[in-house]
């Protein structure tokens, strides 16, 4: 944890008291934690992760959990959570070999549980377990990035100093011009930032739209200057802080994390959460998210984009995974042979004891471990994993083959084709673009489609049994092939369109002429709820002062928690489109006027005092919840002005409630100041008169 | 007797050795200068005789070998930390010799011997010496003390190098030759040209280091080394590796420099501390070249060269813009066509290649003068210290 060192004197700076030093000093020796999802929770993937989870794939031959693991390591992070819900006896298995060795400076811990469905899910199960005690870092398991966070998460503590735990989260962006081929199309993302604070003031996805929707507020917002980005790439890592996990409890309907962005943008206001945005220029921070992205990604690091994660490098201690480096971006492991007259043209991985035949012609490619392929046999952009079998005259183009297919003779495999596991195919066949083969029926999957997620490798097994039953079709795999097309015809138009996007992504939708129409429509639909804000009517600010007035008295009946008040405040917020420095100002002037509304207006000011004190204790929490920044110490103060303006009779109590405020830290000294300074604008006859008391108590 | 916790410990301090050697090279070389990673193996070499179980001489060589072969396979481009391994074996049976009673160098004076006896076989380092341990340890210390001096030896050489008023040129940044020119420069006036070794631009670094000891310097691209040439007395460089036949590894650009260098007939001298000398030959490709992330070459975001649009270049709203009174609520912003040239540029430059190699090779013909912390070496000579320094069997680990 380097940072430190740099941070402590920005701290001292700052000045705060000696009590919260100490504080930093705690959570200073906090080691750093890293909350891993090996789950996508999508079926991108699909006929391939019926066999293996997504995490556990491997690419450029090292599974891609290896890399995020790698990563975090690498970045610092000392104990990581992995969750793991499909098919988390590998994961876990996986693990264990290598990332759990005691010698380890990260402590991985494995998590896993059937029930998770969503982020969501797994960051709620976190809040629950209280896994994590301060600032964390959230990635997927299938993240490969050698992003240096250490400066973010250094921003991001920072902020969260200065303006008491406000910032909740930090997302890290990488610079990459928009087409660039490591952006994900469905990932595109427009953000609105603050160029001065990084503050993230929109976000939206662009997902194919030509035209798209601002609100006004972000220009209204306090800053001078700020920034509409289109020319960033969402590595997919954030740092969060505990309270992240504590929203998504609150939010039961959080999904995934742009639910989590979109919700604490809108109710900004309300909750007082802030996002900010970290942009790297250098590093490298992608998520394989489809196929597409699959190809990028390989492709980026074999042309070593994500120095030090070379293949060559080995960083995961394989034996035997040891490979030689060479001209053109060409890896070859130990006892890989290369028959006579073949060619590896340039950015080509081989691993170990794989054998390729005469008059081949590489380029672009990976080939995993133990893998045989025959004479005359052209290979571009292949993606071969361990123990593929190829017969001779084969070309394959930018497809994936699973671990154990075998390719017979003369088979053509066209653009973006998939062989899942144990497939095969051929002889003498032609494979059209966007194939996808698998061992796994199709209509099977239909079937059982509900009890997919809680399906484990029992069940697999005994599906397999049944899939015997079925014939496979020699039109479509060749005469002596074995496996199920899974974009026949069986399926119906919409169907095709999703399975192709699902696999290859939106990107692959693009190129082959689908029309771009479906995916503004979509986007239309689940587009932004445009937080127009229109002031709201006096007849809603009144209802809700009722409403909140009614709240309290309930919560003082029912003895129920100041959470569950505020809880309750914030979606009487929503109902009438109250704005939060309304919420602050109706707030304080219900419980201030609470004496008078349950004992009639006839209180002596000493009476009065002494009943608002036990209830301004009682809840203060809820004070504190909405009272963060200054400028909601100041509106709250005006509202206490208001207040005692129109109850004259009770000046005298002003300064013993005040005082009471500041004691319950609802108030804050330097504010109360300020706005003792500043206030005096209007009615200077009653201000001078009133400030007496105040004055005097101030002074000492 | 070393317990089990001492076992574990020793481990864990192997491990964090090998990650740090893993992760140290991200982008312009190691993280630390090669003498502290010198300094460092050795002292865990030291660790690891003192802890580890071993009987005999031929047991700790091995242990050494087993672990030697994981560092050097961590970070293959540091080639110190063989280096230094292969210094502790020699040390190893230098002592076990000595144990025996036979004198030293008796093994390999006379080629008529070597080719008869072969040397001292594994077998014969099975015999067990009591004050073996203390004395392999007291001869790494020895080293230890050795690897901490060699800057301020080589740095006393200067004043025989350095004459007034000359100008010397230097490439990149050396922790060496920056202590070099430093030392130099209290007695001696002279002017110094660093040419700045893009893409990481060190010399930039050593440039203000030099300027801030008071040394007048001047920062030159790399093209213009050949143009400057002409006006420098001497170039003054430092290396990676010195290999073993007295070719150099050196950061990028060196190989430029000693050709211009050549061209002009100034003399080239190179300070290397004995512990960059590796028995290395240039010919074993794979662990030679490195090559790190193409960033500093061409920027991922490859904005650079595909077509400037408005939505390449970040559109910044100042606050005159919200000032303005737009009556409608939303702002509307489009993509323009541009998107789709993008796009298509994108996929263009996907198809480029592009490489960023670390190292240079310097073939011997043109270096002029080693200067390493026992004095001053014509490359020709480079096969005798390597003889002395490490033995004929370890030059395989």
């Amino acid at each position: 944890m380097r940072c430190y060192a740099v941070v402590l004197p920005v701290r001292s700076a700052s000045g705060l008291s000696g009590r919260k030093g100490a504080g930093d000093q705690e959570e200073e020796d906090q080691p750093l934690q890293a909350v891993l999802v090996a789950d996508s929770f999508n079926r991108r993937f699909f006929p391939v992760t019926k066999d293996q989870p997504r995490a556990l794939l491997p690419l450029g031959n090292v599974a891609m959990i290896d890399y995020t693991l790698e990563f975090l390591t690498s970045t610092g992070v000392q104990e990581t959570f992995v969750f793991c819900c499909w098919m988390a006896s590998k994961i876990k298995a996986h693990l264990k070999s290598k990332w759990c060795r005691p010698s380890s400076p990260n402590t991985v811990h494995i998590i896993t549980s059937d029930l998770y469905r969503s982020l969501g899910d797994v960051l709620r199960d976190v809040d629950a377990k209280s896994l994590v005690r301060s600032d964390f870092v959230l990635v997927y398991g299938d993240v490969v990035s050698n992003i240096d966070i250490s400066q973010a998460l250094q921003e991001h503590r920072h902020r969260r100093k200065m303006d008491k735990n406000i910032s909740v989260m930090t997302m890290i962006f990488k610079e990459s011009s928009p087409g660039h081929r490591s952006r994900c199309e469905e990932d595109d993302v427009i953000v609105a930032v603050d160029s001065k604070s990084q503050q993230i003031l929109h976000y939206q996805k662009t997902q194919g739209l030509k035209k798209l929707q601002f609100p006004m507020n972000i220009f209204h917002s306090g800053s001078d200057e700020f920034e509409i980005r289109h020319d960033l790439l969402d590595s997919h890592i954030s740092i969060c802080s505990p309270q992240v996990a504590e929203l998504f409890t609150d939010n039961f309907d959080y999904q995934t994390r742009d639910d989590f962005v979109r919700g604490l943008l809108v109710n900004e206001e309300i909750l007082g959460n802030q996002i900010h945005v970290h942009v790297t220029k250098d590093g490298y921070g992608v998520r394989v998210s489809n196929l597409l992205m699959y190809d990028s990604v390989s492709s980026d690091l074999v042309r070593r984009w994500v120095y030090p994660l070379t293949p060559e490098a080995n960083f995961t201690d394989q034996e035997g995974h040891s490979c030689t480096y060479s001209r053109h971006n060409v890896y070859r492991a130990s006892g890989v042979s290369l028959g006579h007259g073949s060619q590896m043209e340039e950015n080509v991985l081989i691993s170990c004891d794989t054998s390729i035949g005469a008059n081949c012609y590489i380029s672009n490619s990976v080939i995993g471990d133990n893998c045989i392929i025959g004479d005359n046999v052209v290979l571009d952009h292949a993606y071969i994993w361990n123990h593929v079998h190829i017969a001779s005259n084969v070309e394959i183009i930018q497809s994936v083959i699973c671990d154990k297919a075998e390719v017979k003779e003369g088979v053509t495999l066209k653009k973006q084709c998939v062989l899942a596991y144990d497939v095969v195919i051929g002889p003498n066949i032609s494979l059209p673009e966007g194939t996808v083969v698998s061992m796994h029926h199709p209509e099977e999957e239909e079937e059982e489609d509900d009890d997919e997620f809680l399906s484990d490798d029992a069940e697999v097994g005994h599906r397999s049994d049944k899939t015997k039953q079925k014939v496979f079709n020699p039109a479509e795999v060749g005469a002596e092939g074995k496996g199920y097309i899974w974009k026949a015809s069986s399926l119906d138009d919409t169907e095709e369109e999703e399975l192709s996007q699902c696999l290859w992504g939106r990107a692959a939708v693009h190129r082959h002429g689908t029309d771009p129409e479906s995916d503004s429509e979509d986007s239309e639909t689940d587009g932004p709820d445009d937080p127009v804000i229109p002031s709201p009517e006096m007849d809603d600010v009144k209802v809700f002062h009722m409403e909140v007035l009614g709240t309290l008295q309930r919560g003082l009946e029912e003895n129920i928690s100041c959470d569950n008040l505020v809880l309750e405040i914030n979606s009487l917020k929503y109902a009438y489109n109250i704005s939060l420095k309304e919420v602050m100002q109706i707030l304080t002037r219900v419980v201030l006027e609470y004496p008078f509304q349950q004992q009639g207006s006839h209180l002596t000011p000493s009476q009065y005092v002494a009943l608002l004190l036990p209830l301004l204790k009682k809840w203060a929490p809820v004070f504190k919840n909405y009272v963060k920044r200054a400028q909601d110490h100041l509106d709250c103060l005006s509202a206490f002005e208001e207040h005692f303006l129109e109850q004259e009779s009770h000046w005298a109590a002003m300064v013993k409630v005040l005082m009471n405020m500041y004691e319950l830290e609802i108030l804050e000294e330097e504010m109360i100041l300020r706005w003792f300074s500043q206030g005096a604008t209007g009615d200077k006859s009653r201000q001078l008169r009133k400030n007496q008391g105040v004055k005097e108590w101030l002074q000492v | 007797m070393p317990g089990p916790y001492k076992e574990t410990d020793l481990t864990e301090r192997v491990e964090a050795f090998l990650s740090d050697l893993k992760r140290g090279g991200t982008g312009a070389g190691p993280l630390r200068g090669s003498a502290e990673t010198a300094r460092e193996t050795t002292a865990l070499l030291r660790k690891i005789t003192a802890q580890a179980r071993w009987g005999s001489a031929g047991d700790l060589m091995e242990i050494i070998r087993k672990e030697g072969r994981r560092m050097t396979a961590a970070q293959p481009s540091e080639t110190t930390v063989g280096n230094m391994i292969r210094r502790v074996l020699k040390i190893i049976r230098e002592e076990y010799a000595r144990s025996r009673g036979s004198s030293e160098e008796a093994d390999q004076e006379s080629l008529h011997k070597l080719l008869t006896s072969g040397g001292l076989s594994e077998e014969n380092f099975r015999q067990h010496f009591a004050p073996l341990k203390a004395n392999v340890i007291e001869a790494i210390n020895e080293l230890l003390t050795e690897l901490e001096g060699t800057t301020d030896n080589i740095a006393m050489q200067a004043l025989e190098h350095i004459h007034s008023n000359e100008v010397i040129m230097t490439i990149g940044r050396s922790r060496t030759v920056e202590a070099f020119l430093k030392d130099a420069a209290r007695k001696r006036k002279f002017h110094v040209i660093v040419a700045e070794c893009a893409p990481f631009c060190q010399g930039h670094e050593m440039a203000t280091n030099l300027s801030k000891a008071g040394i007048e310097t001047t920062v030159i691209t790399d093209a213009a080394i050949f143009a400057v040439m002409s006006r420098v007395n001497k170039v003054i460089i430092g290396t990676q590796t010195v290999l073993a036949n007295g070719g150099l590894r050196a950061i990028n650009g060196t190989h430029t420099l000693a050709l211009a260098a050549k061209h002009h007939s100034t003399p080239l001298i190179v300070c290397a501390p004995m512990f960059k000398l590796s028995p290395q030959f240039p010919n074993e490709e794979d662990t030679f070249h490195k090559f790190v992330s193409p960033h500093e070459v061409l920027p991922f975001t490859e904005g650079n060269i595909c077509k400037k649009t408005d939505l390449n270049h970040v559109p910044t709203f100042g606050k005159s813009f919200s000032d303005l009174d737009i009556s409608s609520l939303s702002f509307f912003f489009f993509l323009n066509t541009s998107h789709f040239s993008l796009r298509i540029s994108g996929e263009i430059l996907s198809k480029v290649n592009v490489h960023c190699p670390v190292f240079d090779y310097v073939p011997p013909e043109l270096i002029t003068l080693f200067i390493s912390n026992i004095g001053g070496h014509a490359p020709s000579y480079i096969y005798r210290l390597m003889s002395e320094l490490y033995h004929p069997e370890d030059h395989e680990l």
